[in-house]
């Protein structure tokens, strides 16, 4: 892209921008006028070009340099964390204090396999619910499709915090609150319309066609879907696996609500967060990013698709 | 595409995410807006007599002063006593006791009486009461012997009297429900009810309706919420940083999707820095940013290596709400923002190049291409970005915890955080998240009308 209008050279056409329309013959080419204008147009986009690079790099700081400074405090001494004034240069001293410490604070190790348990049932139960429902999406005509679509859709918007209070008052009469299933049951409604929608564009990826010819080729259609459909939507499966699992795993309004004694990691961070030390804060800090992490790594060639068909 | 004709199978395959969402979605949001205006302990039925299959003689409702006008035991089962969690909380019972042992005029009389007459000697290992003395009467004037009855209860006839301190043997327990007749302090309604719905007074005479048994919809949650000490600031605050954080976000995330449009060499490493907070924890994010502006934190440090201050400021403290709300905004900015990128992206790969390119080859300037050509046509992506990230930001909340402590600067989610955690109030915790899905619901409409305003206005 190019640069802003300041540097723009006082170019006939540039002077007003109503007035290109009404230029109704264009000079030849090798007019100097027009290669002086192409110099121009060029010098601009090379400059555009630079201040576009400036302006990625700008930004990409802003977001990498606070990271870093939290992965930097979560690997070094407990003295370091809490002196003053900070050193800039990372992860000196290198040193794996903050995270013993942090994993021998009481109730971290349940918490963070809490976290893993609650995350991993979300899951599977969200896969195994989701992936019929957005082949149905995606592969048939049926009438309600629409319907199913646009209801699905709508239960993203409603906020996790009115549906938190009434479960916590239902699981409790049930029996099944503060227990990580209780709360995978929760995550899961939360996850299912985006893994819906998420599948569903996974498998409209992949033509019907090619479903088709394997079944010319004389495979029966559970065989070519088995051996055509299944290895092309894997990665796209996964990818909304992960997205469900990163789901679980940051989520804290109805991690802190559901659970009391079985904490997942960011309720049991949530409610100690008064009375922790810095070490304890930077390296829970640093866990709960840590998935993000991995999880934007391995989906962004689906970013786009995801979200793109998301937000439709 | 299969199937046009008429076929189960896709009904089939939609089942379970259906009724999944029926059971743990559609169901608990019912629930939610019933706890916000139904009050399921509102009234309590006063029968006409002591006992649960009594006729209703009227209702009253919670909170009202009542006298007590007379008492009466009823036995309990004693399946009730073990099971019933009720009766563990809040419940008079007393316990009565049929005791054998030697009477007044010297005969084995057996009989039951009060635990408060009976002083236990001999106890067995799970507890039950197996025997021990009658207590004296201390200080009456009067017969001191006790009176043994023919059934667990003050009005059963009289079969024997027992005198104090005499040894007896208890053969069997029996747990009492203790039933009020209930005079109400204003209307004189009178009637029976089981104790454990009434709260005593120390005077032992007058007391209050402190639960009902019976629902019926009420404000009263709704009113409570509005006149919490901290409801218009919360709902101020969220409404003011929603109004700080979006516009400053569309501008930046406008700014990083036509970086990433640009097609740059490392396209693919830049789009993976700017999606990186995209899944990232909003408690992480808290974190991150109270690290930086806490006391010894990265600014301190950073504002002292340069000279800007020579002694550490403090920043997020309850006189310094201007910072922390500054702070909540940068991490809103830094958290939330790469979502709305994607749609924005998203939104820029659909617009065509040939009408970009034609416009620059007509001389339009960088700027006049994406005001009079990329705006108009990202304007269904950014609507939809528009209502996705306000309908987020009303439920902020991990961010503002970690910032703020939840309590210098307070937003709704937080709000019912602590009237659920804290205060133990579910209905009104459920009316601060009414309230949040009406503003979300309200906001999404508005932003759908105001984009269809828009293009009814425009001629072409």
């Amino acid at each position: 892209m190019s640069t802003p209008a300041k540097s723009s050279a006082k170019s006939p056409r540039e002077t007003s921008s109503g007035t290109s329309r009404e230029t109704a013959v264009l000079p030849p080419l090798d007019d100097p006028s027009v290669v002086a204008e192409h110099r121009r147009m060029k010098r601009r986009a090379n400059r555009g070009r630079s201040f576009t690079y400036v302006a990625a790099i700008a930004i990409a700081l802003w977001i990498i340099i606070p990271i870093f400074f939290v992965f930097s405090m979560a690997f070094t001494t407990e003295e370091t964390v809490r002196s003053y004034p900070k050193n800039f240069l990372p992860f000196v001293p290198f040193s794996t204090e903050t995270m013993r410490f942090f994993l021998g604070s009481e109730g971290v190790l349940k918490g963070l396999l809490n976290s893993v348990l609650v995350a991993l049932i979300t899951l599977v139960l969200s896969t195994i619910i989701a992936v019929p429902a957005g082949y149905a999406i995606s592969r048939y005509v049926f009438p309600g499709r629409e319907l199913f679509r646009i209801s699905v859709l709508a239960v993203r918007a409603f906020p996790i915090v009115v549906l938190s209070i009434p479960l916590a008052v239902l699981f409790i009469r049930t029996g099944l609150f503060d227990s990580i299933w209780s709360l995978s049951l929760m995550h899961t409604a939360l996850a299912l319309p985006t893994t819906i929608l998420v599948v569903s564009s996974v498998f409209a990826s992949v033509p019907y066609e090619l479903e088709e010819a394997g079944q010319v080729f004389g495979a029966t259609p559970v065989q070519s879907f088995r051996h055509i459909v299944v290895p092309l939507v894997l990665p796209g499966i996964a990818a909304s696996g992960l997205f469900t699992f990163v789901l679980s795993w940051n989520e804290v309004f109805a991690a802190s609500v559901l659970t009391l004694d079985n904490r997942t990691l960011p309720a049991l961070v949530l409610t100690s967060l008064a009375n922790a030390s810095p070490a304890f804060q930077f390296a829970g800090g640093f866990f709960l990013m840590v998935p993000s992490i991995i999880f934007t790594f391995f989906i962004r060639k689906y970013l786009f698709n995801m979200w793109g068909q998301v937000s439709k | 595409m299969k199937s046009r004709r008429r076929s189960l199978v896709p009904y089939f395959l939609i089942a379970p995410a259906l009724l999944y969402l029926a059971a743990f979605f559609a169901y608990p949001m019912f629930q939610g807006l019933l706890l916000a205006v139904y009050d399921d302990e509102a009234t309590l039925p006063l029968l006409d007599g002591p006992t649960v299959d009594g006729a209703e003689v009227g209702r009253l409702s919670q909170g009202s002063g009542i006298t007590i006008s007379d008492r009466q035991g009823n036995r309990l089962a004693d399946a009730d006593v073990v099971d019933n969690d009720e009766f563990a909380t809040g419940l008079l019972t007393e316990q009565w006791f049929q005791v054998s042992g030697e009477g007044i005029e010297g005969d084995e009389v057996s009989g039951w009486m009060p635990e408060s007459r009976l002083r236990v000697r001999d106890e067995a290992a799970d507890g039950t009461v197996l025997g021990g003395t009658i207590r004296p009467r201390l200080g009456q004037s009067g017969d001191p012997s006790t009176a043994l009855r023919a059934e667990p209860n003050e009005s059963a006839a009289e079969i024997g009297r027992i005198g104090e301190r005499v040894a007896v043997t208890v053969d069997e327990t029996a747990v009492l429900e203790v039933w009020f007749q209930v005079v109400d302090a204003e209307t004189g309604l009178e009637g029976w009810a089981p104790s454990r719905f009434v709260e005593v007074f120390s005077d032992d005479e007058t007391g209050r309706i402190d639960r009902g048994t019976a629902g019926e919809f009420t404000t009263k949650f709704i009113r409570k919420m509005v006149d919490d000490r901290k409801f218009s600031s919360a709902w101020r605050t969220t409404l003011m940083l929603i109004g700080m954080i979006l516009p400053l976000q569309f501008v930046l995330a406008m700014a990083m999707a036509l970086v990433i449009d640009a097609r740059l060499r490392f396209g693919s490493g830049f789009l993976y820095v700017f999606a990186l907070p995209m899944g990232m924890s909003d408690l992480a994010v808290g974190i991150l940013f109270f690290s930086i502006f806490s006391g010894n934190g990265l600014l301190n440090s950073f504002l002292e290596a340069i000279g800007v201050i020579d002694a550490q400021k403090l920043f997020l403290t309850a006189d310094t709400q201007g910072w922390i709300l500054f702070a909540i905004v940068l991490a809103e900015l830094w958290r939330a923002t790469s979502i709305v990128m994607v749609i924005l992206v998203s939104g820029l790969q659909a617009i065509p190049r040939e009408t970009l390119e034609a416009a620059e080859l007509f001389g339009a300037s960088y700027w006049q291409r994406v005001r009079h050509i990329v705006l108009p046509l990202l304007k269904p992506s950014i609507q939809v970005a528009l209502i996705l990230r306000t309908i987020l930001a009303f439920q902020v909340f991990a961010v503002v915890i970690a910032l703020s402590g939840g309590d210098v600067v307070t937003v709704l989610a937080n709000e019912t955080f602590r009237q659920y955690f804290s205060l133990r109030n579910n209905n009104v915790a459920s009316a601060y998240a009414v309230f949040i899905l009406l503003l979300s619901i309200a906001s999404a409409v508005f932003y759908l009308r105001a984009v269809r305003a828009q293009e009814e206005v425009r001629p072409s």
